[in-house]
C-alpha cells in the first residue's frame, strides 16, 4: 500500500529529510529543486514538502498518511492524530520570556502575553491561575516587550541567543519541545505494518545519533 | 452538503435516499424494526442521563414555559432514556433508526444524518456476534476494502483499576493512549511509583494487530480479572469471525471514556474515508443508572460520510 509522508520545509525538514537518507528511503527527494512532490515507486511512497504549520492539518484530512510536526504545533492546534514517534531532532523549550530584571510575572493584574501560541499560552497561564490577555504575532516576537506592546512573550527558544540580543530573559520554561512522527488515525488502521516500519527504521537512526 | 448546480443536488439527495431505503431494508430483513428517534430533549434530563456529554456543544431552545430544551446529540440516549422509564421485565427488543443529530462545531450547528442499531434485554451467547456481523454485513456492502477493528473497554479499565492512579495522573495517562504517545507514557510513568501492573501499560501500545498477535504479546503480562475478562470476550468473537471475513483488527487501547460504551468496542472504516463509518460496542452500564441492568448493545452509521465516500468514487 502507497504511504504519504508530509514533511516540513526549513531546518527541521532538512534534519528529517537526511534521517530518510542515512535510512534508505526518500533518495528521490531534492531539496534544490522547487518541486514539492517526490515519489519514490520503488518503496512506494510519496513525499510532500509543506509548510510547517501545514503538515497537521494535511495529515488529519488524510492527504497525507504521516509526518513530522513540532510537538509546539501539535499542542497548539489540538488535532485528532496520532503521536506515534518523538524523534530526536528538533529540540527546544517553550518559554516564557522578558524583559531582564524587570519583574512583572504572577502578578493580581492582566498579564499582556505576546505569542504565536494563543492557545497553549491560554492553558498554560490558566493552569497557573494567572490572567492573561492574548496579543497574537506571527514574528519577531521578541519585539513586543521591548516596544511595549506585551508584558511578556511565549516563544519557542532554543539556544536564547535572539533573547539575549534583544534585553529578554526567560522567565520560566514551559515544555520540552521536540519533532514528532504524526499519523492519521484512520491511515495507522489500513497500513499499520508500513508505519510501523518507517518508524524503527527513524528509532535506529536516532539511536545511532545518540 | 451545498451545490452550485440543482441537478447535482437532485442527483445527491436520490443517492442518499437509495442508500437509506436500501440499509433500512437490510436492517428489516435482519429482523430489526423501526422506531422514530425524537430531535427534541430535555436539556437537564439529557444531559444527567449522559454525563460525559460535551454540554457546551448542545444546541439549546427554550419553550413558552422557559424549559431548556435541546436538539438531540445523539440518539441512542434519546431512545434509551425514551424507553428506560417504563420499561417491563424480560423484554427484547431489536431496533433500527433513521435521525440526524446537531451539534454547535464552533463556527455553526452542525446536522449529522445518522442510522443505527439497538439491540436491547437480550444478551446471550451469540448477541454480540450477531450484532457485530451486522455491522460487518453494511460496511462489505458497499467496499471490498473495508476494516473493522475491535476492542473491549474492560481491559484498560481494569488495567487502570490495578494502577490505582491519582485522578490527574489517570487523565493525563488516557490522553497519552489515545494519541498513542509511546515515549511520553513511558517518561510519564517513570516518575510515578512502580506497580506491577505498569509492566503491562508499558506494553499496551504492542496490543493491536490480530488476535493471535495480542495473544502472543500478552504472554507473560499482568492480568486481572477483568482484563481477562475482556480478552476471553474478544477470544469467543474472534473464533466466530475467523472463517467469515479476514478484515478484522483489533485494538486493546481504543478509549471510551467520552461514550457511554463499557465492554466490546467496535469501529469500521472504509478506504477512501478519513472518518469512522461504523461507531458502537456494549452499553450495559448505561441501562444500570436506570435502576436494573439491562444488556443493551448497539451501533451507528455516520450516512453523510458514507454517500460522500461513494459519491466520491462515482465522480473521479
Amino acid at each position: 500500500m502507497s504511504l504519504t509522508i508530509a514533511i516540513p520545509k526549513g531546518r527541521l525538514g532538512e534534519q528529517a529529510i537526511s534521517m530518510f537518507k542515512a535510512a534508505g528511503i526518500g533518495e528521490s527527494i531534492d531539496e534544490k529543486s522547487r518541486k514539492l512532490i517526490f515519489e519514490d515507486k520503488n518503496k512506494n511512497m510519496k513525499f510532500m514538502l509543506l509548510k510547517n504549520s501545514d503538515v497537521i492539518t494535511y495529515v488529519e484530512n488524510g492527504v497525507a498518511d504521516i509526518g513530522i510536526s513540532g510537538k509546539d504545533m501539535i499542542m497548539e492546534n489540538n488535532s485528532d492524530i496520532y503521536e506515534l514517534y518523538k524523534m530526536n531532532i528538533g529540540k527546544c523549550k517553550l518559554s516564557v520570556a522578558g524583559i531582564k530584571g524587570k519583574k512583572i510575572f504572577m502578578d493580581d493584574t492582566i498579564l499582556k502575553v505576546a505569542t504565536k501560541f494563543p492557545e497553549i499560552s491560554k492553558k498554560y497561564f490558566d493552569s497557573k491561575g494567572q490572567k492573561i490577555r492574548i496579543i497574537k504575532l506571527n514574528g519577531s516576537i521578541e519585539l513586543a516587550p521591548i516596544l511595549g506592546l506585551s508584558d511578556v512573550i511565549v516563544d519557542i527558544v532554543e539556544t536564547g541567543n535572539t533573547l539575549k540580543a534583544n534585553g529578554l530573559e526567560v522567565l520560566e520554561d514551559m515544555y520540552d519541545v521536540s519533532a514528532i512522527v504524526i499519523s492519521n488515525r484512520i491511515s495507522y488502521k489500513f497500513k499499520r505494518k508500513e508505519i510501523k516500519e518507517i518508524i524503527e527504521l527513524l528509532s535506529k537512526e536516532d539511536e545511532k545519533n545518540d | 452538503m451545498n451545490f452550485l448546480k440543482i441537478e447535482d443536488e437532485i442527483n445527491f439527495s436520490q443517492k442518499l435516499f437509495l442508500l437509506k431505503r436500501e440499509i433500512e431494508n437490510f436492517l428489516c430483513e435482519e429482523g430489526y424494526l423501526n422506531i422514530e428517534p425524537s430531535i427534541l430533549e430535555e436539556y437537564d434530563e439529557f444531559t444527567d442521563v449522559y454525563s460525559k456529554i460535551d454540554k457546551k456543544k448542545t444546541v439549546k431552545l427554550v419553550d413558552n414555559s422557559s424549559e431548556i430544551l435541546i436538539l438531540s446529540p445523539d440518539i441512542t440516549t434519546g431512545i434509551v432514556n425514551r424507553l428506560m422509564n417504563r420499561w417491563e421485565e424480560n423484554l427484547k427488543i431489536k431496533l433500527f433508526y433513521y435521525g440526524k443529530t446537531y451539534a454547535h462545531s464552533g463556527i455553526e450547528i452542525k446536522e449529522k444524518r445518522q442510522m443505527g442499531v439497538e439491540l436491547i434485554g437480550e444478551k446471550n451467547e451469540n448477541t454480540d456476534e450477531n450484532v457485530l456481523n451486522t455491522a460487518i454485513k453494511v460496511l462489505n456492502k458497499y467496499s471490498k476494502n473495508y476494516l473493522f477493528e475491535i476492542g473491549n473497554s474492560k481491559f484498560l479499565k481494569g488495567l487502570m483499576q490495578s494502577c490505582s492512579f491519582k485522578k490527574e495522573d489517570y487523565d493525563n495517562i488516557l490522553k497519552l493512549i489515545y494519541f498513542k504517545s509511546k515515549q511520553e507514557l513511558k517518561e510519564y510513568l517513570s516518575k510515578l511509583q512502580y506497580k506491577e501492573a505498569m509492566s503491562t501499560l508499558l506494553n499496551i501500545f504492542d496490543l493491536e494487530g490480530s488476535f493471535d498477535e495480542i495473544k502472543k504479546e500478552l504472554e507473560g503480562l499482568y492480568m486481572n480479572d477483568l482484563m481477562k475478562e475482556g480478552i476471553e470476550e474478544l477470544s469467543r468473537v474472534d473464533k466466530y469471525f475467523k472463517n467469515i471475513t479476514d478484515k478484522i483488527t483489533y485494538d486493546l487501547t481504543l478509549v471510551s471514556e467520552l461514550s457511554y460504551y463499557d465492554g466490546i468496542i467496535f469501529r469500521g472504516y472504509i478506504e477512501g474515508s478519513n472518518k469512522e463509518i461504523i461507531k458502537g460496542g456494549r452499553y450495559d452500564s448505561f441501562t444500570e443508572q436506570y435502576g436494573i441492568k439491562i444488556p443493551a448493545i448497539g451501533f451507528s452509521i455516520e450516512i453523510d460520510e458514507l454517500v460522500k465516500t461513494l459519491y466520491k468514487e462515482e465522480i473521479i
